[in-house]
């Protein structure tokens, strides 16, 4: 076998940036984005100051994150062991830029397909060495065969002390550093001071660590970056938006499931046609932004023709597909007049709202790069969540329909909100990984910190358990305000927590 | 699986790739690969075009594996060679002023249009005997040789260089040792390397030296930086030191010292080469004239050159200095030192860094050895040009003042001085690749006398890409960048010589293909629109100089093979390769080629020789036959300055040596060996030149305080020294700012403060700062670093790029400003920085930068060293946050100070005439070396 690697010798690289731009006349890399580029970090004090190069691109892992959450098979491994891409089928959907943990990829914009390091693959192809490693002007970059032990890069491996970034994430990387300062590869060790970078301008885009990071997370920042690239947030809105709207739609139909096994499946269009007009109009809307979060939104029937089976986004959009149907059938049964069918429907549609509630933390736990996200407790929240949004949806809906049983919607979300708090409150105040806690800093304490608190946490749990624990709760205008409030708060909660997931820097 | 770093030569002509875009579908690529040389920074790298066979088009450069000095690597600026050839806005045809002159209009012409009209204003300036009104001013040439010839071809003293804002006092801290005036290091073989520079991203030669210098550091050598600031070079070293600016040869000394006292000094090297002798007689006539007292001599009159006095002037731990030392002292012959802009140009007597740093090369013996240190012309090859000129005959006093009779070389810094003097006027200034408006000291004098049209007839601009400078010409002529042009270059970038061939890969294209290109072709015929290059210009402008060769002009530019027409650069190059190039005839006879074909398949050629010990080579007794011998065992030849008997009479017999006094040899025990090209064919400990031109005092290594020196400055206050000169890896001065990759990466140069310099001044964290020189101000951002000795601040000089309209001239650095004046007092304010626009190039809608930096150089008055000329660059100033009504960018200058400061720094010359009335030592270099008659004053 071949397995192609790359050893990056810090203790030779002068940060000459060659390697960046002959990348870029090799590949025709747009202003903004990078194959690869050289992060300058300083440390010490005068006159023992160091300012290190460390060279930063794909890392090439043998267990490549970015491969297995890509829904199309873009990304794949070359049998050269290479992790390479195909523009033609790549979609868009930036789940491999939150699934790798090296800020590798990027949305090439002239072409709105993801695009990274592959080894100049189509160089190797014809026997002819990476476009950086023939420009390098003191051979700091050095490729070959990690499987040929006479190899240089396999000497260099075997013999000289390497590192590899991020070695707790298990991606294996096939890229090696050599004589490099720790300070340099650990992103969360430097940051962008706040007069910026030696000779190139700092944008919001530049991730850094913050200064509540920098000054909460104790002496765990010892350098300066002096030089690095932006790589702009991903998933913004638009994912927050559809965890809530499949949230609503996932509740509702667990809600009216709920509300058909207590016996009320023959009462009204309120456990029928209602909530399945209500969870279709959201999927449809999860659907839509889903889409419309792509950069390639006319490719989203890819997921479907072109699926790699592994990736959560495509598992994910099954899911979707049987609960639309099964919900589509629930509304037909009430249209029908077949009541009867509810309680042999309400396990399966259980299933699948919890499919399409839930699926989600696979999801995000196929990211890789999001170390806020890798949590167990995720899955139950998502499914707290669901109850929340389906039963403050039904306390909305209130308003205008008459809900049969609305103390067991009330207890039920009420329920929700409380496992809710527990499940917040629990991730909260455990000791995760260094990344966990610096992203938990910026959503509590950080640039996110009002949308947690006031949006997610006061808006979204204690107001609405306040009002449905009292007698206001039992009101129609109690619960509609109380879910009012719970839907609003579910959205900046889930918006806070998408972005804090994103806002520890990878590189 | 084995991989290969370059296609292999044979298949140049007809190389496949896989097209990158459409990976992982095979789409096959075919490619011509010729090969020609970077033109943005002085190393000439071999670069290889890619053109593409279907679209007949540069695809991209890659390095040039047959180059001998970059080996197939560059630098990034290398590659980024395909932003300036495809650059959106960058200059495609003859440009004519319309209006005023720098009011920014201007009408395209035909390229006979310019030449005609350039032609009669030169022909009429020189029959008229004003042809030293003609004048061509370059930056940084790329070339050697070639444009010397057409001016001495003309019979004018014109040429200008930018020699004096770079390197002027390296070149006498050489000079004054060795004759040569360039250091050329083998870093690859040392065990030792001392940069007072920053080789590793920037310096003379950076891609081909940082090469070798990581090289040498992997095989275990030291490696020591000497730089205020930390370069990325000083991060590399194993030793930084940030000695106090202007301190460093202070420092030097006190190593040379060191060695001295501890006994690590080659002895024998330096009885053989050094002239002690005169040392001692001129020093110390109190001592035996014997080698022995040699030691003594040196301890007395470095005494005070102690570690611990070098702690308390320079800053720099004695402790350190006494390990360096140690190490230096280790390593005898194997010590690989240079300095050529750094300390050297921004300091007043910085030239005596480059003497006191090449003292520890002679007392280590590291001078020309494997690992050691030698000079340029060993290491560097020019090849005779086919044709000659005639002889200079008048001295061109515009560059070379009276004040300045050693300065190396030209005074270009004072040329709008000297204008507003009323010393001269030009008729026909050309400026090439030279933007001495936005990169010379005293921009704003320089803006003063460019607009004035009496004081300069016609200013020509011959550049490939607009400039500050360029908006004040008469004529835009656009001129090819590094594959759109023939030169030769060779450069003294490691123990070897080399030239390498620049030629316009289109016209190479063409001919691979097999069409007709002959010497009525022209270049612009081939490269983008109807850029052109210098070589077929000035043929072509020098035959409508003197259409009908009455002149005596037009036979230096009349082909041999073709007589009557132009000599097309076929049979220019043709001939020089196959006549003046040793060894490269038999190379390509055994490639089955012409010499002319086998440089244009592979772009460099290897000049074989041992680069080693050049002075210890034996010398024919043949060549020493009607000689004198003297006293020092100089064999001095009749008719040279060597046995000129000081009359005026017998000046003009006299045959003058392009570098040296024309010796051919010296004894050295017993033996006639080659020597090193000064007047004693030894390495000038003492320097007899120096005592005769009135400077006694710096005959011999010595610190000169600095114009900055610390001690001087209230530094509790708010004076600071500033460094605006440092360069950075991705940007070549005035060059660069055409590349988009280059100005994505680097865009900003913040002020660099130490924190704690930051905290005493008040200067907020993201604060602006005023910083005030003696001719103004300007305001920029801070940067705090620990990488900067407290008391110093720095700017890399690269930014400050601008344009005066918003849609013309536009570039990837430069911002748009507004220049206003009220008599002297001049104002550049910025309107805005970077900024996305449409254009052909999608790209310029993807500019997410804003900054573009301060022009810093226009508050810096002229500050020449009285002896070199060089431009002292360090500034004292006054640093301290921003005033109300300051804005990021803000420029202001009296042009009323500046000639202050201008009379201030004159005032400090020592003028010619020296010895026997001359305007300059005859030995001393010069471009265009004039008969010996107008060396008299």
């Amino acid at each position: 076998m071949t397995r192609l690697g790359f050893v990056l010798a810090s203790d030779s690289c002068i940060g000459c940036h060659a390697c960046t731009v002959a990348c870029k006349s090799e590949h025709d890399v747009p202003l903004g984005v990078n194959r690869t580029w050289v992060k300058y970090v300083e440390t010490g004090s005068f006159p023992n100051t160091g300012r290190s190069f460390t060279v930063m691109r794909c890392n090439q892992c043998e267990d490549a994150p970015c491969v297995t959450i890509c829904p199309t098979s873009a990304l794949h491994k070359a049998s050269n062991g290479v992790v390479d891409f195909d523009d033609s089928r790549c979609i868009g959907c930036k789940a491999c830029m939150n699934a790798c943990p090296y800020d590798a990829l990027y949305i090439n914009p002239a072409t709105n397909t993801a695009h990274k390091c592959n080894f100049c693959n189509h160089r190797v192809e014809v026997g002819l060495e990476p476009a950086c490693v023939v420009v390098c002007p003191t051979h700091a970059i050095i490729t070959g065969d990690l499987d040929d032990p006479t190899s240089e890069i396999s000497k260099i491996v075997a013999r000289d002390k390497v590192s590899v970034r991020a070695p707790e994430q298990g991606t294996n990387p096939k890229v090696f550093y050599r004589g490099v300062d720790q300070a340099a590869l650990d992103p969360t060790r430097s940051r962008i001071a706040d007069d910026g970078m030696i000779w190139a301008d700092t944008t919001p885009d530049h991730p850094t660590i913050s200064p509540v990071m920098a000054e909460h997370s104790g002496n765990g920042v010892i350098g300066r970056t002096a030089y690095t690239t932006s790589h702009p947030m991903t998933w913004k809105s638009k994912v927050s938006g559809y965890l809530v709207t499949k949230a609503i739609a996932a509740g509702v139909m667990g809600i009216a499931a709920l509300l058909v096994v207590l016996g009320h499946g023959g009462s009204s269009s309120a456990v029928g046609i209602l909530p399945a007009v209500v969870a279709g109009l959201f999927i449809a809307i999860t659907g839509v932004l889903l889409i419309a979060d792509l950069k390639q939104p006319k490719r989203f029937l890819y997921i479907l023709t072109k699926s790699n089976t592994d990736s959560w986004l495509v598992r994910g959009a099954w899911i979707l597909g049987a609960f639309a149907a099964v919900t589509g059938l629930w509304g037909l049964l009430d249209l029908l007049g077949a009541e009867g069918a509810y309680p042999w429907l309400a396990l399966p549609q259980v299933v699948l709202a919890a499919g399409v509630a839930g699926y989600t933390a696979f999801l995000f736990g196929q990211c890789e790069g999001r170390d806020l996200w890798q949590t167990p407790l995720l899955l139950p929240t998502l499914l707290a969540q669901a109850v929340v949004a389906g039963g403050s949806t039904y306390g909305v809906l209130d308003l205008v329909i008459d809900v049969p049983d609305q103390s067991a919607v009330r207890i039920a979300t009420l329920g929700g909100l409380g496992a809710l708090t527990l499940l917040i409150g629990t991730e909260l105040v455990s000791h995760g990984s260094r990344s966990v806690e610096l992203a938990t800093l910026e959503m509590t304490r950080g640039a996110y910190a009002r949308r947690f608190w006031a949006g997610g946490v006061a808006l979204g749990l204690l107001a609405p358990i306040v009002i449905l624990a009292t007698p206001a709760g039992s009101t129609s205008v109690g619960t509609s305000l109380a879910g009012a409030c719970a839907l609003v708060g579910l959205f900046a909660y889930e918006d806070a927590y998408v972005r804090a997931g994103q806002s520890v820097p990878l590189s | 699986m084995t991989l290969i770093n370059h296609p292999p030569y044979e298949r140049w002509h007809d190389w496949t790739e896989l097209d990158a875009k459409a990976w992982p579908e095979r789409v096959e690529r075919h490619y011509a690969l010729v090969p020609t040389t970077c033109f943005n920074c002085e190393a000439a790298c071999g670069l290889v075009a890619f053109i593409d066979k279907e679209s007949g088009t540069i695809t991209k450069f890659e390095g040039n594996p047959e180059h001998p000095a970059s080996r197939g690597r560059n630098c990034a600026k290398g590659p980024a060679t395909i932003n300036q050839v495809n650059d959106p806005e960058r200059i495609l045809h003859p440009l004519r002023r319309v209006g005023e002159r720098g009011s920014g209009n201007w009408e395209r012409i035909s390229w006979d249009e310019a030449l005609e009209a350039i032609g009669a204003r030169i022909r009429t300036a020189i029959t008229e005997g004003r042809g030293n009104e003609v004048m061509y001013h370059v930056g940084r040439p790329g070339e050697d040789g070639y444009t010397e010839r057409v001016l001495s071809a003309w019979g004018v003293d014109g040429h200008n260089s930018h020699t004096n804002i770079c390197s002027s006092n390296a070149r006498i801290g050489y000079q004054s040792w060795m004759g040569l005036d360039r250091p050329s290091s083998d870093f690859a073989n040392a065990e030792v390397i001392f940069l007072i520079s920053s080789h590793l991203e920037a310096g003379h030669y950076f891609n081909p030296h940082a090469q070798r210098i990581i090289e040498g550091q992997a095989a275990g050598a030291t490696v020591i930086c000497v730089d205020p600031r930390l370069s990325n070079t000083g991060a590399k070293a194993d030793h930084w030191l940030a000695p106090w600016p202007g301190t460093e040869a202070f420092m030097l000394l006190a190593i040379a010292r060191l060695l001295i006292e501890n006994g690590t000094w080659d002895r024998e090297f330096v009885r053989r080469w050094v002239n002690w002798e005169t040392y001692l007689t001129e020093t110390r006539p109190d001592l035996p004239c014997e080698f022995a007292s040699l030691e003594q001599a040196l301890l007395d009159a470095y005494s005070e050159y102690t570690p611990e006095q070098a702690e308390y002037i320079c800053g720099i731990d004695a402790t350190q200095l006494r390990e360096i030392a140690g190490i230096i002292g280790k390593h005898l012959s194997k010590f690989a030192s240079h300095n050529w802009r750094s300390a050297g140009a921004g300091n007043l007597g910085g030239w005596q860094v480059a003497r006191c740093l090449f003292f520890i090369n002679v007392l280590t013996g590291s001078v020309g050895t494997p690992g050691g240190t030698s000079g340029n012309g060993w290491n560097k090859f020019t090849p005779a040009p086919p044709k000659g000129g005639q002889p200079i005959k008048e001295w061109n006093e515009m560059n070379w003042p009276v004040e300045y009779p050693l300065a190396y070389h030209e005074l270009s810094i004072l040329l709008p001085h000297f204008l507003n003097e009323g010393r001269g006027r030009l008729d026909t200034y050309f400026t090439r690749v030279y933007n001495p408006i936005w990169t010379n000291p005293d921009g704003f004098s320089w803006l003063e006398a460019l607009s004035d049209t009496d004081k300069v007839g016609c200013h020509v601009a011959l550049t490939p890409t607009w400039s500050e400078t360029a908006w004040f010409a008469d004529y835009v002529l656009p001129m090819g960048i590094g594959s759109e042009r023939h030169d030769i270059a060779s450069y003294e970038t490691h123990a070897g010589r080399w030239i390498g061939f620049r030629q316009p890969v289109m016209r190479r294209y063409a001919e691979l293909n097999g069409e007709d290109v002959g010497p009525d072709n022209r270049t612009h015929e081939y490269n983008m629109g109807e850029v052109w290059e210098e070589n077929e210009f000035w043929v072509d402008l020098s035959w409508r100089i003197d259409p009908d060769g009455e002149l005596g002009i037009r036979q230096y530019f009349e082909s041999d093979e073709r007589p009557g027409t132009p000599m097309g650069v076929d049979e220019y190059y043709g001939r020089m390769f196959a006549e003046s190039v040793p060894g490269l005839a038999e190379a390509a006879a055994a490639a089955n080629q012409s010499p002319l074909e086998y440089m244009r398949d592979r772009g460099a050629y290897a000049v074989p020789g041992d680069p080693y010990r050049p002075y210890e080579r034996p010398v024919d007794p043949s060549a020493i036959d009607g000689c004198v011998r003297d006293e020092s065992g100089v064999y001095r030849k009749p008719n040279t300055e060597g046995t000129w008997d000081g009359s005026k009479e017998s000046l003009q017999e006299l045959h003058l040596a392009k570098l040296g006094d024309g010796s051919p040899a010296v004894e050295v025990d017993g033996e006639l060996k080659e020597g090193f090209p000064t007047p004693s064919k030894k390495l000038e400990l003492f320097s007899s030149t120096l005592k005769d031109w009135g400077w006694p005092e710096y005959a011999t290594p010595t610190w000169i305080p600095s114009h900055v020196h610390w001690e001087d400055l209230d530094l509790e206050g708010d004076e600071r020294i500033l460094l605006p000169t440092f360069r950075i890896p991705t940007l070549i001065h005035t060059r660069s700012a055409n590349s988009k990759w280059l100005n994505e990466i680097s865009h900003r140069h913040p002020l660099w403060v130490h924190p704690s310099d930051a905290e005493r001044l008040g200067i907020a964290e993201n604060g602006l700062v005023r910083v005030t020189t003696r001719i103004g101000h300007f305001v920029i951002s801070a940067w705090r670093t620990e990488g900067i000795r407290p008391g110093v601040v720095a700017a890399s000089h690269h930014m400050g790029r601008w344009r005066l309209e918003d849609a013309k001239a536009r570039s990837w650095g430069a911002g748009l400003a507004k220049i206003s004046n009220e008599g002297s007092q001049w104002t550049l304010n910025r309107s805005k920085g970077m900024n996305a626009y449409e254009s052909s190039d999608p790209d310029t809608e993807r500019i997410w930068w804003n900054d573009t930096g301060v022009h810093q150089n226009l508050t810096f008055a002229v500050q020449p060293d009285p002896i070199s000329g060089m431009q002292c660059w360090h500034q004292r100033v006054k640093v301290g946050p921003a005033q109300v009504g300051d804005e990021y960018g803000d420029v202001v200058v009296d042009t009323e100070k500046s000639r202050e400061a201008y009379l201030d720094w004159l005032s400090k010359t020592r003028p010619a005439p020296g010895p026997h009335g001359l305007r300059r030592p005859m030995w001393y270099a010069r471009p265009l070396k004039p008969v010996p008659e107008a060396y008299l004053l």
